[in-house]
């Protein structure tokens, strides 16, 4: 008869901070999955891991004055002949692999997220600039994403790298090969950005809120960075999540085909290319654990990459 | 009425290419096509009175709208605010600083507010462009002040704009346009997205707030009901010229132009009088390949062949001008 | 005493949140006659949409229905698995939505799409489907019908097409159309040819319609009675002419009072202060009171129910003959 109102929980406003926080939707979705949570803890681990490397590593593998190549070649610390200072064991030159897998992480990861920022910048700005200026600009700038998009990735870094190494002879120093390998992978992926945010710009630039900033006389780039961007920017960041997966990948591959980071710097990928020579002597160790590392690390952020993308969908909610 | 009115609109024009893109021109053998929106529209508005503009869709109240505030530049003719025109390029210096006196209220209550801004910054916002205040506290309490007068909380600032009801966002978007104290507010359908009694409160807090600061409208609506309640002068288009101009009383006791009669006979009978109403014919047609002479022939029960053939002037009869041919013969 | 062609008693409709259910339609309960024009009018939120969608079953999960009974001609319709439903939505009941663009297939022909569902609902040939496709074009008013009915929707006008909707909803002879904002998306001009032209095929079809609306201009021209809601609730449900010229609940005496009229000549326009409450926050006892002109004693605590007075019903105290005497 005379129904109470329905039973709802209070407002997030009167709670504590914390407590609102934590009932926060997306918070909320992110703690409710399992599989995310673990992703997201893995991926923290390998992150501290790698940025923490100069203190948590057993050894530096690359001070020479460390290194020597009587400790070469030997297995994982559990088998017999393994010796306990090296965990994982040694590569041929005597270089501790565990230490190795946390440097070589953080070169991977340094790379991966300068890559994916670089792309992101590039492809935010195209972007923003055909959609909001349209007509022959926006004709140009899409015509370069199509164009660039017949380039598989890999191809448009063996050609920046050999228009470099010809330009500036082989002996250029390891700073120019990190520059490339990042611009390279950045070239290579900057068409989604721009595609999305370009789509976004076209619909937002209609909007009345857009007119209301013209009305007031505010220059067009202040429109389109203070006002259109904040509300472009959502499926950049679950692009930018996944890219990087993609990026730790390409740059591995191009480690791995020898025209990325040197050996004397390795990267997870120069590392597994190193260790693919000696996979038939029987010296499996020296290629498994980075390759195990790349593998857990790309798939760790993929996922947070899947949950970000679906916890993002206004529809799903 | 006070002497010189504050906005004047002289044979105002805008064309809009809608042709295919080149290549499909270029495959398709298909003409450039054009989109008359708005044709030798002129009227003019003295200070603090309310101008409207009616019409349905196609019929470019929007657009000049649009042309008033500068956001589109005239195909031909001129909008000149405060005696500054809007569109001499040599004028340019006067016109940056005759945007602080206009502004403009949207009608999408979800579209006009920036969804990533809070309520606090978007009606700041005007306030930082032209500098009117320096120091953020100044700032901040001037928000307050703006939100409290139109019925908000000033606390409610920190709020964004998905937290705000229809009506409540759009007295923000109402804040907003108060910010830079202009002395000339266009109102695009300010109220057609709310709920019947949301609007009249908007309505309400709109005449207030003209009655307060001497505030001068030109209200766009397609809602002739409405138009009575806030206008002092009406204008009424069809595909994109006016057909009667006139004061509102006039207008609505003795409408001339048989387009004017149409659109007061299709709002509906409230006070279920049961009188009878004329059955309309037909739709408005498309912009693109407007008919012939006067635009409203195909549905008008008076047409003759001059009207088919021939387009009516604006002319005067009385207190209000009409485009017809019927009236100007004493046909009507 | 003829039967109702539907009716409702008791509906609930409600949305399980992770901050706990919110009721979005609240006990409500009608009645809609053969060949009647019922009007469910109410401002946004009111829950009118959702009545309407709970009675044709397509209310989106996690919303549910959580009680009542809806019966069409006696026989129970809410809750039956999605096949049974399926059938007889289009045959039995008819539906006309707000936005013309999207109801129509802009991949088929119209002619295509009102044979479908002729032949869907009804038991005839393809042939026999085309001649009913065509005669029931020329019915709603699209000129030359032999030559339109092979065009495709977005050859048609938003009014045009509005027809053809119109046309969809009655090809299979339902009993019932539920007609959801028919007139909103469309110009002044045509919504009154559209009305007009839903009433009279109503008749000539002998279908009842329940026409939801927030425009009580349109109500006042084409509905025989009329259920004003408000937060999930009816507060008067009476003939049109009684809700419209002498309404009875506070609520709808605000709602007559703030819509502007061509005649008056008024300076300001009533208002009703305060907005509809959110689902999360609707008031206790009658939830209309916080805003309430006339509010009393039992208001703010016990809820009222829809009473009889005169030709109409009203959920208000004010009408409740022993709390009226407290009113005084």
């Amino acid at each position: 008869m005379d129904a109470p109102s329905q039973p709802v929980k209070p407002d997030a406003r009167s709670q504590g901070r914390l407590a609102a926080f934590l009932d926060n939707d997306i918070v909320y979705s992110f703690l409710r999955s399992k599989v995310t949570v673990v992703a997201a803890a893995v991926t923290l681990v390998i992150v501290l891991a790698a940025f923490l490397s100069p203190f948590i590593a057993p050894h530096d593998p690359f001070d020479l004055r460390q290194v020597s190549l009587l400790d070469s070649h030997m297995p994982p610390a559990w088998a017999a002949e393994g010796d306990r200072r090296f965990l994982l064991g040694t590569d041929d030159q005597g270089r501790d692999v565990f230490s190795t897998i946390l440097y070589g992480a953080r070169i991977s990861l340094i790379v991966g997220v300068l890559a994916v920022a670089f792309a992101a910048a590039l492809g935010i700005v195209l972007g923003l600039t055909a959609g909001y200026v349209g007509g022959a600009v926006d004709s140009l700038i899409m015509r370069a994403a199509d164009v660039q998009l017949t380039f598989p990735a890999i191809l448009i870094a063996l050609l920046i790298d050999g228009t470099v190494r010809a330009l500036f002879g082989e002996g250029r120093n390891e700073e120019m090969v990190f520059w490339v390998l990042v611009v390279s992978i950045g070239l290579s992926s900057w068409v989604a950005y721009a595609r999305t945010v370009r789509g976004s710009t076209l619909v937002e630039k209609n909007k009345d809120y857009v007119l209301a900033a013209r009305l007031i006389g505010l220059h067009p780039a202040v429109i389109l960075f203070r006002h259109v961007l904040p509300n472009v920017i959502g499926p950049v960041l679950v692009i930018a999540t996944i890219n990087l997966g993609i990026a730790i990948i390409l740059e591995a591959t191009l480690s791995f085909l020898g025209v990325g980071l040197p050996p004397t710097q390795p990267s997870l990928g120069t590392m597994i290319s190193i260790g693919n020579k000696f996979l038939f002597s029987g010296e499996w160790w020296i290629a498994i654990f980075p390759g195990i590392t790349l593998a857990v690390l790309v798939l760790a952020v993929n996922l947070l990459g899947d949950w970000l993308r679906d916890a993002l969908n206004p529809k799903l909610r | 009425m006070s002497a010189a009115p504050l906005v004047e609109a002289k044979d105002l024009g805008r064309v809009f290419d809608v042709s295919k893109p080149w290549l499909n021109r270029m495959v398709e053998r298909v003409p450039r096509q054009t989109l008359a929106a708005v044709i030798d529209v002129t009227f003019a508005i003295g200070q603090r009175e309310t101008f409207a503009l009616v019409g349905e869709s196609g019929s470019g109240k929007s657009t000049v709208a649009k042309l008033t505030v500068g956001l589109i530049a005239p195909t031909t003719g001129d909008v000149v605010i405060a005696g500054v025109s809007m569109n001499d390029p040599s004028r340019h210096a006067e016109r940056q600083r005759l945007r602080r006196r206009i502004q403009m209220v949207f009608q999408d209550p979800y579209a006009s507010l920036n969804p990533r801004w809070s309520a606090r910054d978007i009606v700041a916002e005007p306030i930082r462009a032209f500098g009117l205040l320096r120091t953020r506290a100044e700032i901040e309490g001037q928000v307050g002040d703006l939100l409290r007068l139109v019925g908000l909380d000033p606390a409610d600032g920190r709020k964004y704009p998905h937290e705000f009801s229809g009506g409540q966002r759009q007295r923000v978007a109402i804040a907003r346009a108060l910010a830079s104290r202009p002395d000339f507010i266009v109102c695009d359908e300010p109220t057609s997205a709310l709920d019947v009694s949301v609007q009249a409160q908007i309505l309400n807090l709109m005449r207030d707030l003209q009655g307060r600061f001497g505030l001068t409208y030109l209200f766009i609506s397609h809602n002739l009901a409405v138009v009575r309640h806030m206008a002092s002068r009406i204008g009424v288009m069809y595909l994109g010229r006016l057909v009667e101009v006139g004061p509102t009383r006039d207008l609505f006791r003795a409408p001339r132009h048989p387009y004017t009669r149409m659109l007061l006979d299709a709002v509906p009978d409230l006070d279920l009088t049961g009188r009878p109403r004329k059955p309309v014919e037909g739709e408005i047609p498309n912009p693109i390949d407007p008919p012939k002479g006067c635009p409203f022939h195909p549905r008008c029960p008076f047409a003759n062949s001059r009207c088919r053939s021939e387009l009516p002037l604006l002319l005067s009869g009385g207190s209000t001008l009409v485009a017809c041919h019927g009236v100007e013969e004493g046909r009507i | 005493m003829t039967a109702p062609v539907l009716s409702v008693r008791n509906l609930r409709v409600e949305f399980p949140t992770r901050r706990g259910t919110l009721v979005a339609v609240d006990d409500v309960s009608f009645d809609i006659m053969p060949g009647e024009v019922l009007g469910v009018v109410g401002e946004s939120g009111a829950g009118k949409s959702l009545t309407g969608t709970a009675i044709i079953g397509l209310i989106e999960p996690p919303g549910r229905i959580g009680a009542g009974e809806i019966r069409l001609k006696g026989e129970r319709i809410d809750h039956l698995p999605p096949e049974r439903m399926r059938r007889i939505r289009g045959k039995r009941i008819g539906m006309v939505f707000q936005d013309p663009l999207t109801s129509l297939n802009p991949l088929y022909r119209i002619g295509d799409q009102l044979s479908e569902t002729i032949l869907t609902h009804t038991d005839v040939d393809a042939g026999e489907a085309r001649r009913r496709a065509v005669a029931l074009l020329a019915e709603v008013g699209i000129p030359a019908p032999q030559q339109r009915v092979d065009s495709y929707p977005h050859q048609f006008s938003g009014g045009m097409r509005q027809r053809v909707v119109l046309a969809l909803a009655l090809a299979a002879g339902p009993e019932l159309v539920i007609a959801d904002e028919p007139t909103t998306a469309l110009d002044v001009s045509v919504q009154a040819q559209i009305i007009a032209l839903l009433k009279r095929l109503c008749r000539d079809h002998g279908a009842a319609v329940m026409l939801i609306t927030h425009d009580m201009g349109v109500i006042a021209e084409t509905a025989d009675r009329v259920a004003v809601m408000y937060a999930g609730r009816i507060a008067e449900i009476g003939p049109v002419r009684d809700v419209v010229k002498a309404p009875l609940h506070p609520y709808t005496v605000g709602l007559m009072g703030s819509i502007p009229k061509p005649d008056a000549d008024i300076d300001r326009l009533v208002q009703i202060p305060g907005t509809m409450p959110r689902l999360t926050a609707i008031p206790s006892g009658c939830p209309f009171h916080p805003r309430c002109p006339r509010a009393f004693a039992p208001c703010p605590t016990r809820r009222p129910e829809l009473r009889p007075h005169g030709r109409a019903e009203v959920a208000c105290w004010l009408f409740e003959p022993d709390m009226a005497e407290a009113a005084r």
